[in-house]
């Protein structure tokens, strides 16, 4: 298979709680895959899953080719990850965060310098890059992020919710970058509230109580549903599976 | 004031649902009460002894019967090798080395001039001074017992009486004093928690906005605590009496008084930490620097206060736990009454009034 | 690998440098701890006020009270109270002992019969009381050898090793200096990690290809080279200020000292591995610290604890270094003597350092 990530019938249980329940599901190189759902869906789980966070109860992916289950680790050297936290050292500055993951992936001192430089120039960091992350603000904070998970040029980037909190024109901008990086080749996973940033993706699906309740291009799914926009389509849709 | 009774049922509320001020509230007092009742006794007994005996005759045996049998010493771990007395006591398997040479039974019965060799571990000074000392006293009481005619007269002999713990016993000594510990502990940790929370949390804020007036909220929040502090008082008062046999000689109103006077203590300085900090976490600390560890170290709670240097004896004025824990011992274990403790009442009262003042001052001024 | 564990040293050395709590916790917490515990813990029994009550009122009685005030452990003074209520003097806590003398005193020592002195002792303080009523024992022993101007000739010759000045203090001092290694490597390690939980940072390296190793020696090399800051720094204070003798030998002093640091890191780590946020951290540590402090022998020994208790000391590594310290610096304790502990502290290290292993999986079940 030529997909960058497919699971079959994936499942997480927590005891009797089933987060994650038979998710299946292929993404192709250069997709900007969106991952919908309401809170407590299983986004997160799932996202976990793949990166080799979170060992799962039953079913099969791969990620880049390598098994979810048994190559784990090698998953890891070929994927980039953005939490939703924006995991920096807030008592570092930007540039010494970039060396230190830099060094964490294996990049050689002056392969990282060029690489840093290169971010820098391409992300428009230059202002902040040296100031404490904790003490720049949320949008700045959320670029250098992207930068860290960039470093090693991974083929697939994971994004949790990497907007939230951010302003609209930081948000739009975000997603040139984005945009950018898939037409370079870089398949995009992102999980996301904003409706208006999914629209941009080319695939969605939308996620329910653990189950992938709908998938396919936002167009499409809007002129299925017969709603107006994607906001009033992921409403439709979670309404009528919220039977209970 | 229905005002505060609200604020007081909220604070309950909170305080049995966070596991962690139940641990400190029920848990702790009950595992240091455990903790220091048993294990900690500073008497010197049970020094490790190792007998080195060329004499071997009945005479040298008795000696070293009565040696162990008074309690002070405990046969050490290992035998000495005689021309390194120093290996055990290198090696921590004795504290000291009692060496009796040939001729020790002949010196009895002659009466000639002999010496009984004692090698002491001088590193704890307290007990190298208690082995020699026992020491002493032993061998005059062996020779006493065993000399029909000993020349030397006449004896001066010491009668000695143990007043108010008889037995020497030492959770009599502390146990009491771990009240005041842990009131102080349990007061000035939580309520600086408390407030700090809300702090972090913003309810504070919330709570600024409400027709509430700053006096309320800190009774509100307050009284809890000094419920929960009285509760866990009688906890260890309970545990003292019954588990420990400590004796309550005096009054319980009187105790209950000066209770009272010292939990507001330390609550003011609870509320005093909660407007210096900004967060649970140095709240934590900061209570337990500037309360548990000077009531611990410097309110003669285990060391004598009249033993420090005169600096460290001033500052231990200033800390309500040594006027408190006088007296608790004063009232538990020697049931002695108001009149005698006039000195420390008037301490204590005076660091309350002042604690509280600095406490209402920067309380009302970090809100408005 | 080298690189990756390089990158987390500089990684450290960054957040600690800015971190200002830490800088004072390590720099200022030894020289103020020490200089308040050192002075504060005594156990020594001295300045113990005696009330005499003096009913023979001669030369010889007189003479007795002069010798009972030599070396300052008794202060006696004639009690202006009279003896009916000499109790309430005990009671307030006024005066420690009441020391009666009986009419009959000098008038039986001239006659050569035995006469008998009355000591009341206060016994709240359980320790000074019996170590009181010792020292009586002997200064009126002591007093009877002088009036018969004859000694018996049996009599003990003690030497005393390691202390002859009988200095309390030689005895406490290294104690805090293993005991605020302990403390703050504890605490570090632990506020640490459990930090990079809370800020998600931490997720972030198990998310990357890192090596569970270099996680562990990331945190255990920065750590541990504060925990021996610290200790130098202790030490120095101790060796310079309080004249703590120095008798062993310093390379093994810090040989044994990493061991004992690797063991109270495994602690710390073994900590931030049960706990989510760092008050629970600190709580968890402060517990630990607490009971390793007060079951390791530094101020209480060992011997005194009910029996139950000192099997749990057994599970204190502080316990070992507690002796390893004092070895070293006052016997000049080599590796020989110190076999058991160094053995002690080497099966603690490696399981603390197992137990962390199998809880820091990279990926959660």
């Amino acid at each position: 298979m030529g997909h960058v990530v497919s699971i079959d019938n994936l499942t997480k249980d927590f005891g009797k709680f089933r987060a994650v329940d038979h998710v299946t599901l292929d993404i192709e190189q250069g997709e900007i895959f969106g991952f919908l759902g309401a809170n407590g869906a299983g986004k997160t789980t799932t996202i976990r899953m793949l990166c080799g966070l979170l060992l799962p109860t039953s079913g099969t992916g791969t990620v880049n080719g390598f098994d979810i289950r048994k190559e784990n680790e090698a998953i890891k050297r070929s994927i980039g990850y953005m939490s939703q936290k924006f995991s920096l050292y807030t008592d570092m500055t930007g540039r010494e965060n970039l060396v230190f993951y830099g060094s964490v992936y294996r990049l050689g001192r002056s392969a990282l310098k060029d690489r840093i430089a290169e971010l820098e120039a391409h992300l428009k960091l230059s202002r902040f890059i040296d100031r404490l992350t904790g003490s720049i603000p949320v949008g700045w904070r959320q670029r250098i992020a992207l930068a860290a998970a960039l470093l090693h040029r991974p083929r697939i980037l994971f994004l949790d919710e990497p907007t939230a909190g951010v302003d609209p024109v930081f948000r739009r901008r975000f997603w040139d970058i984005l945009y950018g990086l898939a037409d370079e080749g870089t398949t995009l996973f992102v999980t996301t509230h904003y409706m208006d940033e999914a629209e941009y993706c080319r695939r969605i699906s939308v996620m329910h109580d653990g189950r992938i309740i709908e998938i396919g291009e936002p167009q499409a799914l809007i002129r299925k549903y017969n709603q107006t926009d994607l906001q009033e389509t992921f409403i439709h849709l979670i309404t009528h599976f919220d039977r209970t | 004031m229905s005002k505060t009774r609200f604020i007081i049922i909220k604070e309950i509320r909170h305080i049995l649902r966070d596991p962690r001020s139940l641990v400190i509230a029920i848990v702790m007092p009950i595992l240091m009460t455990l903790l220091y009742g048993y294990a900690v006794n500073l008497d010197t007994k049970n020094i490790k002894l190792a007998v080195v005996d060329e004499d071997k005759s009945v005479h040298s045996r008795a000696l070293v019967n009565s040696f162990f049998q008074s309690g002070y010493f405990i046969p050490s771990l290992s035998a000495p090798q005689i021309n390194d007395l120093e290996g055990v006591l290198r090696a921590g398997h004795a504290h000291a080395v009692l060496v009796l040479r040939r001729g020790f039974s002949e010196a009895v019965r002659t009466q000639e001039p002999y010496q009984v060799g004692l090698v002491v571990d001088g590193s704890d000074a307290n007990r190298a001074a208690a082995a020699t000392n026992y020491s002493n006293v032993l061998l005059f009481d062996f020779i006493r017992r065993n000399v029909s005619a000993p020349t030397v007269r006449p004896w001066v002999w010491i009668s000695p009486r143990v007043l108010y713990n008889p037995d020497l016993r030492s959770p009599d000594f502390f146990v009491p004093g771990l009240i005041a510990i842990i009131l102080m502990m349990i007061s000035a940790l939580l309520t600086s928690i408390t407030i700090v929370r809300e702090k972090e949390t913003g309810t504070m804020e919330q709570m600024m906005t409400a027709p509430v007036t700053p006096k309320q909220i800190i009774m509100g929040k307050a009284i809890p605590y000094i419920g929960i502090a009285f509760i866990d008082g009688l906890l260890v008062i309970l545990f003292a009496v019954f588990h420990f046999r400590v004796p309550f000689e005096g009054s319980y109103l009187l105790l209950a008084f000066f209770g009272v006077i010292y939990v507001t203590a330390a609550l003011s300085i609870g509320v005093v930490i909660s407007t210096l900090v900004r967060s649970q976490l140095a709240a934590m600390m900061t209570a337990l620097m500037v309360t548990v560890m000077p009531s611990v170290m410097l309110s003669g709670f285990i060391f004598e206060v009249k033993n420090m240097p005169l600096p460290l004896q001033y500052l231990s004025m200033i800390i309500p736990a040594r006027h408190f824990i006088v007296i608790l011992r004063g009232v538990m274990l020697k049931g002695v009454g108001a009149p005698a403790l006039w000195r420390e009442t008037l301490a204590l009262v005076l660091l309350t009034s002042v604690l509280l003042g600095i406490a209402a001052k920067r309380f009302k001024l970090k809100l408005g | 690998m080298i690189q990756t564990i390089l990158a987390l040293i500089v990684k450290e050395f960054h957040q600690i440098r800015r971190d200002r709590f830490t800088l004072r916790l390590i720099f200022l917490a030894p020289i103020m701890q020490m200089m308040v515990l050192a002075y504060a813990i005594s156990t020594d029994v001295k300045y113990v006020y005696t009330a005499v009550y003096d009913y023979d009122q001669r030369e010889l009685s007189r003479e007795f009270v002069r010798s009972m005030s030599v070396g300052n452990y008794f202060i006696p003074s004639q009690s202006p109270v009279p003896l009916l209520e000499s109790e309430e003097n005990l009671r307030t806590g006024d005066k420690n002992v009441n020391l009666i003398i009986p009419n009959d005193f000098s008038e039986g020592l001239r006659n050569s019969k035995p006469v008998m002195i009355g000591f009341v002792a206060d016994g709240a303080n359980a320790n000074s009381a019996s170590i009181a009523t010792g020292y009586a024992n002997l200064i009126a022993f002591q007093f009877s050898e002088r009036l018969s101007r004859s000694a018996f000739p049996v009599v003990l010759r003690q030497r005393i090793l390691y202390n002859p000045e009988g200095e309390s203090v030689y005895h406490i001092v290294p104690g805090i200096v293993a005991v605020l290694l302990t403390m703050v490597t504890t605490l570090l390690t632990a506020m640490a990690i459990v930090r990079e939980r809370e800020r998600g940072t931490l997720e972030q390296l198990m998310v990357s290809p890192i090596p569970i190793p270099a996680l562990i020696l990331g945190k255990i090399i920065p750590f541990a080279a504060l925990g021996y800051i610290e200790f130098s720094i202790a030490l120095a204070l101790g060796v310079a200020w309080f004249k703590i003798p120095f008798v062993g030998s310093w390379p093994l002093l810090y040989g044994l000292s990493l061991l004992f640091v690797l063991t109270t890191l495994g602690v710390g780590m073994l900590i931030s591995t049960m706990t989510n946020t760092q008050q629970q951290a600190m709580f968890f540590t402060w517990f630990f610290t607490i009971y390793a402090i007060l079951m390791s022998g530094f101020f209480i020994p060992i011997e005194n604890m009910p029996f139950f208790v000192q099997k749990l000391t057994y599970l204190n590594p502080l316990r070992y270094f507690m002796i390893i310290v004092r070895g070293i610096m006052m016997k000049g304790a080599g590796l020989e003597s110190l076999r058991t502990e160094v053995l002690a502290l080497v099966i603690f290290a490696v399981s603390m350092f197992s137990f962390s292993w199998m809880r820091f999986q990279k990926r959660a079940k």
